[in-house]
């Protein structure tokens, strides 16, 4: 049971990392990434590399998969969507446009980790980081890790949104931003920076998820309907919600999983899917804004003076 | 030779009916269905699920279902080789239960978001189609999964040097059914209310229509003629693997066809679907004389998804109408006054 | 004789009232003005009466039917037709098109589309008044053309087409000449003048007053999301518009 709960606590991390960098992006540029859940598996093959190449523990890894993860954060935006934005396409065809990433990005991955093969002579398409973790007191280090890194992204988006001058107007042009643009600010800007947050967030998650569970290049196709759920049963339009979102899901796929297999055996852990894809409907129907678009939340953040 | 023009063929009747119902969708109405494969998957599993499942009932075949599902194919098989007319018949029951598990299966994809707008409406779309097929993957007992199921060959009775040329008839008699059909179902005020949906879905709503209703009609519509496709091709292979119905072979190419011929043109989607499938089949036919050429260190298949990937933004960025523009809908009257007042 | 009223609609979006107890009448063959600043409240009052926006409180009757809160396809089919503050034309389709589809069309229903005999008549007829319309819009040269070739105000003159061939009672018009060079603005409303004159009422949303002023029949002032004054025929107009209360908040737009 112990173990149930510490996967829940790392899943849910992870899906925090993940859906934050989906709703912030969502809420500057105005597309949902379907490309968001390969940017972690692109993380989890940085890691590999490090660690087969110069033995670098993958969790000392994690600064160099943040700044390659921003790299290809803003790599997204700048290649597939921008020129796209400038010709002023609908978000059907941006949503193409992610979608195409995507497969560029799956691609890259399965031949990467068919070259990594042939230069480390293992099998590199599929493998987990599970044996190499730490444990301080019984405490996994994915867990302590996992935490550690939400801890700091919060820290350090709360001190930058509400204590720099940059935060203030990147916060005027997320919560509107054709007010925002309206009143000078600068919204390419902040395109940028959630751009590569979100880059940098899914790779750091990525580089961490190996420890949880098996890695092959489709694993992205297998996780992308949790971080979507997250955002959207969190809310879209508010950074917050990824957060509420990411342990609402994470928690509830793990224990929906756990109760399953106790009464059904192994091998239900595509049924967790269900669950999300279920709490996203719900959400959708009654509350498309979600958690965080409620009257009842607005009011909490009134009391909480945020 | 010979055999790779007949694959080409077959595969570009397959997409030519998938890629059509999704230029009804999205080309003409708009809709951004990321779910497309969901309904092709129903095809499969109209065939693999249920057909399996009458004739291991009907034949009284013990045990498991993947291995009664064997037999049963080959039970009928057998039956099928001495009476075509069976087989034919098979053939057209699948078709139809297909026709009506597709529109039901279109229709409930898009009742939980057919209010929002488009972005949630493709998220929603995907993320159904993907945990149904992640369902049916891992799930070995409702279609095999993974490991795949036999099905019956309805064109048994052709002698078997023939048997994939027959079938490549078949398709392609299916996929010009389905191009007349769309043609003629188009060209009317039904074609003109989508476009002016995808244009602006509050304007149509203020004139009078209910958008909730269009898009669920479309799609119930769209869904229908697409599991055609998946039915004829799990005849074809003679088995359903789930794996063959992905959402990059089944969704990502049918829009990239869409985007590659022209959307609202389905003229355009046909020589989009060809000039497609003629790059993909060469691709895979000779993967392995690519790899040896480009010294490629892995494996053709990457290198495919790399290539229509960056296709696809190209035509986003460069030509985003397609090869073929959209034409105005001209019915008999508004072509008549193009005579009178040019 | 009164076609349109609306009683006491409230409306808050986030806690801001954009609608405070609004009660207005809009009389038959009649052309009704709502004027106001930016942001008092015009367009949403327009998408409350619409069926865009669902009220929080009041009525909205029309011809004595109470149709608060409808669907806005509903609304269409009592006979009300508006116009949105940002026209977009369906802009990859033809300028007759654009009009066409004004009209509810059997031939939309899936299982007539494939039998044109089913539809056909209705669409020789639609056809026949669609042209007599942009006849009388002027815009009949320019039928086949991709409706995006068209200038400004000739897209809000297609709106009004598009409006016609529906058979309206009441046309409602958020801001129609928002952006359309006098001259051309007096053309749509003198448009307006003679279809009022054919039956047809209109509650229109517009602040350009200095154009607008002499075709008002009657006349509505709102602000922060309530209404200030209003006065019905010339001389309560001439009243309104020397009103303090009024003269203090254009001053201070
Ligand atoms: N959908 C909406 N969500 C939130 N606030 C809105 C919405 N629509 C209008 N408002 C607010 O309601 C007020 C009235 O707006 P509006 O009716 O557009 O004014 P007008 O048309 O007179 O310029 C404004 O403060 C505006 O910000
Ligand atoms: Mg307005």
């Amino acid at each position: 049971m112990i173990d149930v709960l510490i996967g829940a606590m790392v899943w849910s991390n992870l899906l925090v990392l993940l859906a934050l960098g989906l709703t912030m992006t969502y809420i500057t540029t105005g597309v949902p990434n379907f490309a968001q859940a390969s940017f972690a598996i692109v993380g989890s093959y940085i890691a590999l590399t490090l660690l087969r190449l110069i033995g670098l523990n993958p969790y000392l890894s994690i600064p160099v998969t943040f700044i390659l993860g921003g790299i290809l954060g803003l790599s997204t935006y700048y290649i597939a969507l921008k020129p796209l934005i400038k010709r002023k396409a609908s978000i059907e065809m941006l949503m193409i446009a992610t979608l195409a990433w995507d497969l560029i990005l799956f691609g890259i991955i399965g031949a990467y980790s068919e070259v990594l093969s042939a230069i480390t002579k293992k099998t590199e398409t599929l493998f987990v980081f599970t044996s190499l973790d730490f444990n301080i007191y019984g405490i996994p280090g994915r867990l302590i890790v996992s935490s550690l890194l939400v801890l700091l992204t919060i820290l350090g988006l709360y001190l930058l949104l509400y204590k720099t001058k940059f935060g203030i107007a990147l916060r005027a042009s997320m919560e509107n931003p054709s007010l925002a643009e309206a009143m000078g600010i600068n919204v390419e800007n902040t395109r940028l920076f959630s751009w590569f947050l979100s880059g940098a967030l899914a790779c750091m998650a990525g580089s961490v998820l190996p420890y949880l569970q098996e890695i092959v290049p489709q694993t992205g196709y297998f996780i992308v309907v949790s971080i979507f759920a997250a955002s959207i049963v969190g809310g879209l339009y508010h950074i917050v919600g990824a957060l509420v979102g990411g342990y609402i899901i994470g928690i509830s796929e793990s224990l929906f999983t756990y109760i399953l297999s106790i009464l059904l055996g192994p091998g239900v852990l595509v049924y967790s899917k269900v669950i999300s894809l279920l709490m996203m409907i719900a959400t959708v129907l009654l509350h498309p804004r979600g958690i965080t678009g409620t009257e009842m939340w607005r009011r909490v953040e009134r009391w909480l003076n945020l | 030779m010979v055999e790779l023009i007949t694959l080409i063929l077959f595969f570009f009747a397959l997409y030519v009916i998938v890629s059509l119902s999704l230029n009804l969708e999205f080309g003409y109405g708009g809709i951004p269905n990321f779910g497309k494969a969901l309904s092709v998957l129903t095809g499969a599993l109209v065939v693999g699920g249920i057909l399996n499942r009458l004739l291991i009932w009907y034949f009284g075949i013990e045990g498991d279902f993947i291995s009664a599902s064997s037999l049963a194919a080959y039970r009928m098989t057998e039956i099928v080789s001495q009476n075509p007319l069976i087989g034919l018949g098979i053939f057209l029951f699948c078709v139809t239960m297909a026709v009506v598990a597709g529109a039901i299966a279109g229709a409930l994809s898009i009742l939980p978001s057919a209010k929002l707008k488009g972005d949630y409406l493709g998220v929603t779309l995907l993320a159904i189609s993907e945990v149904v097929y992640l369902i049916l993957f891992y799930n070995t007992e409702i279609v095999g999964g993974y490991y795949g199921v036999s099905v019956p060959d309805i064109l048994a009775f052709v002698p078997g040097e023939y048997r994939v040329y027959a079938y490549t008839v078949l398709a392609l008699i299916c996929a010009l059914l389905v191009y007349l059909f769309l043609e003629k179902l188009l060209n009317s005020p039904y074609g003109r209310i989508l476009r002016g949906h995808r244009e602006n879905e509050d304007l149509i709503k203020a004139f009078g229509r209910d958008v909730m209703k269009l898009r669920i009609k479309t799609m119930a519509l769209g869904s229908a003629i697409a599991a055609i496709a998946g039915v004829v091709f799990v005849f074809y292979s003679s088995s359903v693997v789930v794996n063959a119905f992905n959402r990059v072979e089944w969704t990502f190419y049918p829009f990239l066809i869409v985007l590659l011929g022209g959307k609202g043109n389905n003229k355009g989607v046909v020589l989009g679907a060809f000039i497609f499938v003629l790059l993909k089949m060469l691709i895979d036919f000779y993967k392995f004389d690519i790899k040896y050429l480009l010294h490629l260190p892995f494996e053709a298949v990457w290198l495919q998804y790399i290539v229509f990937g960056i296709l696809a933004l190209l035509i986003l960025c460069y030509k985003p109408e397609g090869i073929l523009k959209e034409e105005p809908i001209y019915t008999p009257p508004i072509k008549s006054r193009l005579k009178t007042n040019p | 004789m009164i076609l349109l009223e609306t009683k006491n609609l409230c409306k808050s979006f986030d806690g801001v009232k954009a609608l405070d107890n609004v009660s207005i009448e809009v009389e038959r063959n009649k052309l009704t003005l709502v004027m106001g600043p930016n942001g008092s409240g015009k367009s949403t009052l327009i998408n409350a009466i619409s069926g865009f926006i669902k009220v929080d409180s009041g009525k909205v009757i029309f011809e004595d039917r109470d149709i608060t809160n409808r669907e806005p396809h509903e609304i269409y089919n009592y006979g009300i037709v508006r116009t949105f503050q940002n026209p977009e034309p369906l802009k990859s389709m033809t300028v007759l098109e654009n009009v066409l589809i004004g009209r509810k069309h059997s031939g939309e229903e899936i299982t007539n589309a494939l039998f044109t005999s089913r539809w056909m008549k209705e669409e020789e007829e639609l056809v026949e008044r669609a042209f007599k319309i942009l006849e009388f819009l002027k815009l009949d040269h320019r039928w086949d053309h991709p409706s995006r070739a068209l200038s400004g105000g000739q897209m809000k003159l297609l709106e009004i087409g598009r409006a016609l061939i529906t058979d309206p009672k009441l046309i409602i018009m958020d801001e129609p000449i928002a952006g359309v060079a006098p001259g051309l603005a007096h053309d749509i409303f003198s448009h307006v003048v003679e279809l009022k004159n054919k039956g047809i009422s209109f509650l229109i949303v517009e602040h350009r007053l200095d154009i607008v002023l002499k075709y008002v029949d009657n006349l509505y002032v709102m602000f922060n999301g309530s209404v200030i004054a209003h006065g019905k025929g010339r001389d309560e107009i001439e009243k309104v518009l020397n009103d303090p209360k009024v003269i203090e908040v254009y001053i201070g737009d």
